[in-house]
């Protein structure tokens, strides 16, 4: 295979990983569009989310679909006791004191799920076909690819949905606007608690795709750590440019792995992240509102 | 005729220790256009806010006094809840949402609607009121003018169906002739739709020709009240709001 064309794969294969990263990533900016809080327990929920996916399609034996509505479900309800124990009495204080609620509950659900399900390595039924997709001569690997397809769907959907429907105006209005939100008569706190939803729904469907493109452990969510450094990339305003993104860190990642030890591929994306801050303050989509961070 | 809107003795505390207003009360007929006047940071807005609830949302507390509308008791309702009962407030400044179309903030409006009619024809009742909007209505309200602002935000109050609407400065940074077209509709709108309004205004000249009576707050109290025939005529309001002085108006 000539460089060239190792080149072509490893980007492909890594911006199909980014499909991945940016399902998260949005989860985080609904988040933070509507509410100005920037969610650190994104990665535990997904990885709580694969768990579940896990109880209830291996430990009960009730198959990948059952398991799937028993995660989406198991989800949203954990993101909602989240907003309305945790988050919602938070409304008002600093910044940084809602992050650091945000970072315990995310430490909270890990040491649960260590507790409950050890901290070994598991397989969760393979909902993904391993069967190559070759384009040309490039070769996909299967999960891989199947996993960005079935990001890339939702992503879509999700903006469209945000970008077109009367719930999309009314979250649109609240991150512009709180107060001219409840002037119409948008309850904005309900807003809030739709975009866990949204996150929830989004960390749901990654984390079960990451738990079977590589493995289940408890450290599944540290990913979202990637994701941080992809939202500041894209600016945090930008649900547009969370999805250039995702694509961007999963191409970079890939081809720091093509040229350098596999080590530096943890850090390219926070070096990355560094050098577009120095550059671009506002991330490169963003609007003013990253400075608020 | 019943008043829909009544304050007695309201009493408002910013973040624990800044009074902003000390005993005020007034009230709003069924139908009527009533002016608050008064100089800056005498308390109009924050009187408005208070109606809103908006008080908690930057660190206010109405600490005495009631706010009643039709009877009820405001205090205990979140703002979203107040609007519902139908008394819109449109906010100083217009607030329109700059990124979102003129439709998109129509439909923006609509959480607020009372009525049981079909949004379409809630717009198409604004497109009538503004043929300006209209024709800009795919267009991002952040290139209107103020002017067309205005317009929008005052749309948006005709969408919900309100019965009262509390209308803060809508005169704020427009040409005179602007601002006369605003008030002609404003005018119609209370006019035509038995729309009850609350005006708070720095241009006392044109709240006094469009009110039929007027409250004037100084330092959160009501210092003088009366029809605006009668605040018109008054010596004080003539040297203070009107800028007429004393020996012209003898």
């Amino acid at each position: 295979m000539s460089p060239f064309q190792q080149f072509i794969e490893y980007s492909i294969v890594g911006i199909a990983a980014g499909g991945v990263y940016a399902l998260i990533a949005l989860g985080i900016v609904v988040i933070f569009k509507a509410s100005r809080t920037f969610n650190f327990a994104m990665g535990e929920m997904m990885m709580l989310s694969a768990y579940f996916f896990y109880a209830a399609s291996v430990t009960f034996a009730l198959g990948p679909v059952i398991g799937m509505i028993v995660a989406l479900i198991g989800s949203v309800a954990i993101a909602l006791l989240i907003e309305r124990v945790a988050i919602r009495p938070m409304l008002g204080r600093p910044f940084i004191a809602v992050v650091m609620v945000t970072f315990g509950i995310g430490s909270i659900i890990r040491g649960i799920v260590g507790m409950v399900w050890g901290p070994n390595e598991m397989q969760i039924p393979g909902i993904l076909s391993r069967t190559p997709i070759m384009l040309g001569d490039i070769f996909v690997p299967g999960k891989t690819a199947r996993a960005f397809a079935i990001a890339v769907v939702i992503v879509v959907v999700l903006i469209a949905y945000l970008r077109y429907s009367r719930a999309g105006v009314a979250l649109r209005a609240a991150a512009a606007d709180t107060i001219t939100a409840y002037s119409m008569g948008i309850d904005v706190r309900r807003i809030i608690a739709f975009t866990w939803i949204v996150a929830a729904v989004t960390g749901c469907i990654s984390g079960v795709l990451m738990a079977n493109v590589n493995t289940l452990t408890p450290h599944l969510g540290l990913v979202a750590l990637n994701v941080l450094a992809v939202v500041i990339l894209g600016g945090m305003a930008s649900i547009g440019g969370v999805l250039v993104a995702g694509f961007i860190i999963g191409w970079l990642e890939a081809i720091t792995g093509l040229f350098l030890p596999t080590e530096f591929r943890e850090i390219t994306p926070y070096v990355l992240a560094l050098v577009v801050l120095l550059v671009r303050p506002n991330g490169l989509f963003g609007s003013r509102e990253v400075e608020r961070i | 005729m019943a008043a829909v809107l009544e304050i007695k003795d309201l009493e408002v505390v910013y973040q624990g220790v800044i009074q902003a207003l000390s005993s005020l009360s007034l009230q709003v007929p069924a139908g009527a256009i009533v002016a608050l006047l008064g100089a800056n940071g005498a308390g109009k807005t924050t009187t408005l806010k208070a109606v809103s609830n908006f008080l908690p949302l930057e660190n206010g507390r109405v600490t005495r006094g009631s706010i009643t509308i039709g009877g009820e008791d405001m205090l205990r309702l979140a703002p979203h809840q107040i609007v519902r009962r139908g008394i819109f407030h449109i906010r100083e400044g217009r607030h329109v949402f700059s990124d979102m179309t003129v439709e998109e903030n129509l439909v923006a409006s609509t959480f607020a609607q009372r009525s049981p009619r079909p949004r379409r024809q809630a717009f198409d009742e604004v497109y009538a009121y503004f043929p300006i909007l209209s024709q800009r209505r795919g267009q991002q309200a952040g290139y209107l003018s103020g002017g067309e602002q205005q317009m929008l935000a005052i749309g948006r109050a005709l969408v919900a169906d309100p019965q009262m609407i509390l209308l803060d400065e809508p005169s704020l940074g427009l040409a005179p002739l602007i601002v006369h077209e605003i008030f002609e509709i404003i005018a119609r709108i209370n006019r035509e739709k038995r729309v009850s309004m609350l005006l708070v205004e720095q241009n006392a000249v044109i709240a006094l020709k469009y009110a039929s009576y007027g409250y004037v707050i100084e330092t959160g109290r009501t210092v003088l009240e009366g029809t605006t025939e009668k605040l018109s005529a008054d010596r004080d309001i003539q040297k203070f709001y009107l800028g007429v002085e004393a020996h012209e108006a003898a």
